[in-house]
């Protein structure tokens, strides 16, 4: 057996055991409730946003059921992990772990992909939902490139939330501090990076909210990259022409490349030198 | 004497402890461990580690299972009279390692907490179930993991680290939790490990256990190997003499008429018998006794004990090794390389 199907093999059992959790079951209704439930909101004929904006495309549709992913599966991806290496650690597990002659790189990518596929597999199938609700309410299918965009973003928000609490999981002995960790981080990019954007605009003398100014937009749109909930915004933002942030394509790619590396640079190495 | 398996040459690994200061609060100092441990396991023995707590006892077992890096020596691995130096993947290759006190955990079942493990060590899932059979938990093979007992997950944990047939198995007290018919069992299965030709290393802070099972002792403090040996080596090491002790009715006899020294006499006098312990033997002492007509009721000759031998190494009480752990933990017994920063 070669390290890679062997890392899949071991990522495969960790995602099962996830999948079928106790935490999974409480997770899922929420999940159907915050993808396909906003898909049915927003793809509404009759809707009305706030501004007196109405959805135009299916993309713009699946662009502000995104919402879902972000307050609800984003959640549910630090639930699901905040304890993958803190609880092993706690029980003795880890040590047994550590002692087996797989690399210990190849253990912790089998328990990113683990984590990660493990909240991934359940939000894709509500995702192709949701493109169904859209297709049956709209009379109209996002296009394949749409679907494929719409798909990858999440998988790599997904990835991040997951990648941020292992790391988190793999410093703390405690459980209740990893979850702390992973908790706070979600609420810092879910609820308080506006209110970063606004004491930045401010301190930079930028007008606050304006929707026709240039250099708030740019700003905006900039602080945004150092969020992952902004890049999964500006990575959906590319099939959405009538936005323009000012933030060209390269750099949103870049930036989703940065998120997805760094983090998981740093809990391999962690999981390298990390003791019993 | 049997064939080295492995030797560890002045292998050592300190702690890193954080000791922030007010402008540097990173700052990290290495800390206690183990210093410069020298030991050979033999092919097919059982040695028994012995130390007080905070000995290292653990410390050692982890570098030798390949968790924690050497920070300074070597592991030498010999095989058909050639040696390699050996690196952490290699030692976790070729040793399985029992921690203490594994706390397994989960609706997970037992088979499929220990296929887990198995797939890091390309473990076949009959091996598994043959694994299973042999520590005794066939029957709960299915069950979840929040319903084994202490003793069952031991079990699980011995299993775990049979895992991939290793030719070294590391035991951190491996008797904690185990009835005393499984206790009498998991010796039973030590020996036919020995007679595989596995050499197995226990770790176990009930010493007096030990005894009938270990081929070969190590005495630990402080991060250091003291003596190691046969336990009449380790003996020898620490000049420590057979003892007599005699006991009889009444009153106990005056000594000093049939001792030529009474340097080496310990005599405990109750209300209706007496003690005597005698650090050195006294050749023809029992006829003297029985000629003079005093009543003796036992006469045993006493090889010295683990706990003697433990004390005499660290220049301890018994009650300082046993109860006192911030004195034995903290600072090295011998000067080693590097001071604490």
């Amino acid at each position: 057996m070669s390290d890679f199907s062997r890392i899949m093999t071991l990522a495969k059992r960790l995602m099962r055991e996830r999948l079928f959790s106790t935490r999974m079951y409480i997770m899922f209704p929420i999940l159907l409730l915050f993808i396909p439930g906003m898909a049915w909101g927003f793809s509404d004929p009759n809707i009305v946003l706030p501004g007196g904006h109405q959805p135009e495309s299916p993309m713009e549709v699946l662009f502000y059921a995104s919402l879902g992913v972000v307050f609800g599966a984003t959640m549910c991806a630090v639930l699901l992990s905040y304890d993958s290496v803190s609880r092993e650690r706690a029980s003795g597990v880890l040590e047994l772990r550590l002692s087996q002659p797989m690399p210990r790189a190849h253990q912790a990518l089998a328990m990113i992909l683990g984590s990660w596929r493990a909240i991934l597999v359940p939000t894709w199938i509500l995702l192709f939902c949701s493109v169904l609700i859209v297709r049956y309410r709209m009379g109209e299918w996002p296009s394949m490139f749409d679907c494929l965009i719409y798909f990858i973003s999440t998988a790599l928000i997904l990835l991040w939330y997951v990648l941020f609490t292992l790391l988190a999981s793999s410093y703390t002995r405690e459980q209740a501090t990893a979850i702390s960790f992973g908790v706070g981080l979600w609420f810092l990019f879910t609820f308080l990076w506006a209110l970063v954007t606004t004491m930045v605009a401010y301190a930079s003398g930028v007008s606050i909210g304006q929707e026709n100014n240039a250099a708030w937009l740019m700003l905006e749109g900039g602080l945004d990259l150092l969020s992952p909930n902004g890049v999964y915004h500006h990575l959906l933002e590319t099939r959405l022409p009538q936005i323009e942030r000012g933030i060209r394509a390269w750099q949103i790619w870049a930036m989703a490349l940065a998120w997805t590396i760094l983090p998981c640079w740093l809990f391999i190495r962690r999981m390298e030198k990390i003791l019993p | 004497m049997e064939e080295v398996v492995l030797r560890l040459e002045d292998a050592t690994y300190r702690h890193t402890l954080y000791a922030p200061l007010p402008l540097k609060p990173w700052r990290k100092i290495s800390g206690q461990g183990i210093f410069s441990a020298n030991l050979s396991l033999h092919k097919g023995t059982v040695l028994g580690l012995v130390g007080p707590n905070g000995a290292g006892k653990t410390t050692l077992l982890r570098m030798m299972a390949g968790i924690l890096p050497l920070q300074e020596g070597a592991v030498h691995g010999f095989e058909k009279e050639s040696s390699t130096i050996l690196s952490d993947v290699d030692l976790r290759t070729v040793v399985g390692h029992m921690p203490e006190q594994v706390r397994w955990q989960g609706g997970k079942t037992v088979r499929n907490a220990l296929l887990e493990i198995g797939e890091m060590r390309l473990v076949s899932e009959s091996r598994i179930d043959g694994l299973l059979k042999l520590v005794g938990l066939r029957s709960r093979i299915d069950a979840p993991l929040n319903e084994l007992s202490q003793g069952m997950r031991q079990r699980l944990t011995l299993a775990a680290a049979l895992l991939g047939s290793p030719k070294i198995l590391l035991l951190d007290e491996p008797l904690n939790g185990l009835d005393p018919v499984a206790a009498a069992a998991f010796i039973v299965l030590l020996g036919k490990l020995t007679d595989k030709g596995v050499s197995i290393v226990i770790s176990s802070h009930q010493v007096e256990g030990l005894v009938g099972i270990i081929d070969r002792l190590a005495l630990m403090h402080r991060g250091q190997i003291l003596a190691e040996g046969t336990m009449l080596q380790v003996a020898q090491q620490l000049n420590l003499k057979i003892k007599t002790e005699v006991s009889g009715e009444g009153i106990a006899p005056d000594f000093s008429k049939f001792l030529t020294t009474s340097k080496h006499l310990k005599v405990v006098q109750s209300s209706s018998n007496w003690r005597a312990v005698l650090d050195q033997s006294e050749p023809g002492l029992l006829h003297k006794f029985v000629t003079e007509g005093i009543e003796i009721t036992s006469w045993t000759i006493r090889q010295p004990n683990v706990i003697e031998m433990l004390c005499a190494a660290t220049g301890q009480s018994i009650e300082d090794v046993g109860l006192e752990v911030s004195s034995t933990a903290v600072m090295p017994l011998r000067t080693f390389r590097g001071e604490e920063e």
